[in-house]
């Protein structure tokens, strides 16, 4: 049998003829643009190496806290437990937040990109939900993930997991709420920060710094000015407020200093507050965009 | 022949500047070229036509939809902008992709378009390299890419040539032309280079001011005139009087006399006056229109 020599042939332009998704496509491929650049995904290293650094930190406290749990046994109990993972985890969960989440906003608007979006199937509401989709996506990863692996951590390290289990079993609807809660808080603060620069350091170092001198004009206020003042005085300290509403969720709310005096409608407003402005500022700064 | 874009009482005020003042136009598919200066109002025209903004009153339609009440048609319409528009750390390939996904395309089908878009656009072995690597040139073809990647009916070209030396200036008309012609991609070419839009537009639309100067076929602008050209080695003023005194009124313009002709006879005058003049003669021949003519006097 002979076989006929192979030929290439440039078929040139092949108009496509193929499904066209629209709307719903073009938000979910922000939201995977978005998860990918957060994460440095499909870029260089140096675009990775800083969310591995934050995510690394971000899942010590509970490996420490689980491994010194495994090892003390009962004794372990005296540890931080759920309830008090976020407070251990919050400084470096900001830091995360702060450095990564302007990047999905501060690049495409520094790079004009934006303009090539604007001119397809979304709105500009579309654009600023998925990326901030994005964010809270990751943040639920990077709040649930340690607090998961403490869990399954101190049900096995326990002498006998079964009773720690029935005893402890609330603690997974509470963290899931308490995690929520701090996933909407520093997923929407700093992009709205990141709505108004086009440079991501001016935007982390804004969140950092609110974040900062909040907690020590908070909790300085709270400790000069004594009762109810200080207690309302100490809701400056914006940062603590997703921790305040973890403790309430965790019936912990005598853990929470001066604010922890407070009636907890108070404190679940301001929480309410601190979202939904933030994310008003950010939904009203995109709704105008244009080329 | 449908129309692709058109224009009725097309007007759009930003507070008291009008940069739109009741425009009446229509385009037809192929390669058209919005041609005028700074300020004639085409970036404003191009938004309103890819549904950016909303008219002041009048309307813009797309292949008889109005863009700023529909989403949908944007998956049939690129837009190339002049300025920068690329993300620096991706590359050509990731960001080709991601584009035409959010052009609405699924994931494998983006993915192939992309690596045919790339080829065609002369980027298949620089695809996987970082954006931030590449040349003015290569950029510019990026940006075209990612205006067609999706197979747009029509795809909007702001100044697609800024920037280029004049081999890459040369490449892209290539490709523009490409686009039109091979493609089947209607093109809509902002430009302020008249050569450029000579060169590759099939029709025009001039603004100025807000206003519609002109609209039409570029052959109907760049046909003979009346006007005849005679370059000549020497002895051009003994050839204008030869000229003026045959009751002619013959203008100097460089190396060149010109002539305007009315009736077929005053060839023969010329020649006469040229022998006559004993002028060396270099050529003759009717001068073509220019576009540039368009702006020197608007009223033609």
């Amino acid at each position: 049998m002979t076989q006929s020599p192979g030929e290439v042939y440039d078929i040139g332009y092949q108009p496509y003829a193929g499904p066209r998704e629209g709307r719903a496509r073009a938000r979910w491929a922000l939201w995977l643009n978005g998860v990918r650049a957060a994460l440095g995904l499909g870029r260089g290293w140096s675009s990775k190496v800083l969310p591995i650094i934050l995510l690394i930190a971000l899942l010590i406290p509970a490996l420490v806290f689980t491994l010194i749990g495994s090892i003390l046994g009962e004794l372990g109990n005296t540890l931080p437990g759920q309830a008090d993972y976020y407070r251990a985890a919050f400084v470096p969960l900001i830091i995360f937040s702060a450095i990564i989440a302007p990047e999905l906003l501060c690049a495409d608007r520094r790079d004009q990109v934006i303009n090539l979006y604007l001119v397809r199937p979304l709105t500009s509401t579309d654009y600023v939900a998925a990326r901030w989709l994005a964010f809270f996506s990751i943040s639920l990863v990077l709040v649930y993930l340690p607090q998961l692996v403490l869990f399954i951590g101190l049900t096995l390290g326990a002498s006998d997991p079964k009773s720690y289990l029935s005893s402890n079993w609330l603690d997974l609807p509470r963290f899931i709420g308490a995690g929520l809660a701090l996933a909407l808080f520093t997923a929407t603060l700093p992009l709205a920060a990141a709505a108004f620069t086009t440079r991501r350091a001016y935007a982390a170092v804004f969140v950092i710094g609110l974040w900062f001198i909040g907690a020590a004009t908070g909790s300085i206020l709270s400790d000069v000015v004594k009762g109810s003042a200080g207690a309302w005085l100490s809701l400056i300290n914006i940062g603590f407020v997703p921790i305040l509403i973890n403790d309430i969720i965790f019936d912990n709310i005598s853990e929470s200093g001066a604010a922890g005096e407070l009636p907890k409608a108070i404190v679940i407003g301001w929480y309410m507050l601190l979202i939904l402005v933030p994310g008003a500022v950010l939904w009203w700064r995109y709704r105008r965009l244009g080329v | 022949m449908p129309l692709l874009l058109e224009a009725k009482a097309l007007t759009k005020h930003y507070g008291v500047t009008i940069a739109l003042d009741s425009v009446d136009f229509s385009v037809p598919p192929g390669i058209t070229g919005l041609l005028g200066p700074n300020g004639a109002g085409k970036s404003t025209a191009i938004k309103l036509f890819l549904g950016l903004i909303r008219p002041t009153s009048g309307s813009a339609e797309l292949m008889g939809v109005k863009p700023y009440d529909s989403l949908e048609i944007r998956e049939r319409l690129g837009y190339m902008p002049e300025h920068d528009c690329l993300p620096r750390s991706v590359t050509a390939s990731e960001f080709l992709s991601h584009m035409a996904q959010v052009s609405g395309l699924p994931p494998s089908e983006a993915r192939t378009r992309a690596a045919d878009t790339l080829r065609h656009v002369g980027l298949d072995e620089e695809r996987y390299r970082p954006i931030s690597e590449y040349s003015t040139g290569m950029k510019q073809r990026v940006k075209l890419a990612q205006a067609i990647v999706h197979d747009p009916v029509v795809v909007f070209l702001d100044e697609p040539t800024a920037g280029l030396d004049p081999g890459g200036r040369e490449e892209m008309l290539v490709l523009i032309r490409r686009i039109g012609r091979d493609f089947g991609i209607s093109v809509i070419l902002s430009s302020h280079l008249m050569g450029d839009v000579e060169r590759t537009c099939d029709q025009i639309i001039v603004l100025e001011n807000g206003r519609l100067v002109e609209e039409g076929a570029v052959s109907g602008f760049t046909e003979e005139s009346q006007t005849i050209v005679i370059e000549v080695d020497d002895r051009r003023e003994e050839l204008t009087t030869a000229l003026a005194k045959q009751g002619m009124s013959p203008r100097v313009e460089g190396h060149s006399v010109l002539v305007e002709v009315e009736r077929e006879e005053q060839y023969d005058t010329i020649r006469d006056a040229i022998v006559k003049a004993k002028v060396r003669l270099r050529r003759m021949a009717p001068r073509r229109k220019r576009l540039t003519d368009i702006f020197k006097d608007p009223s033609k």
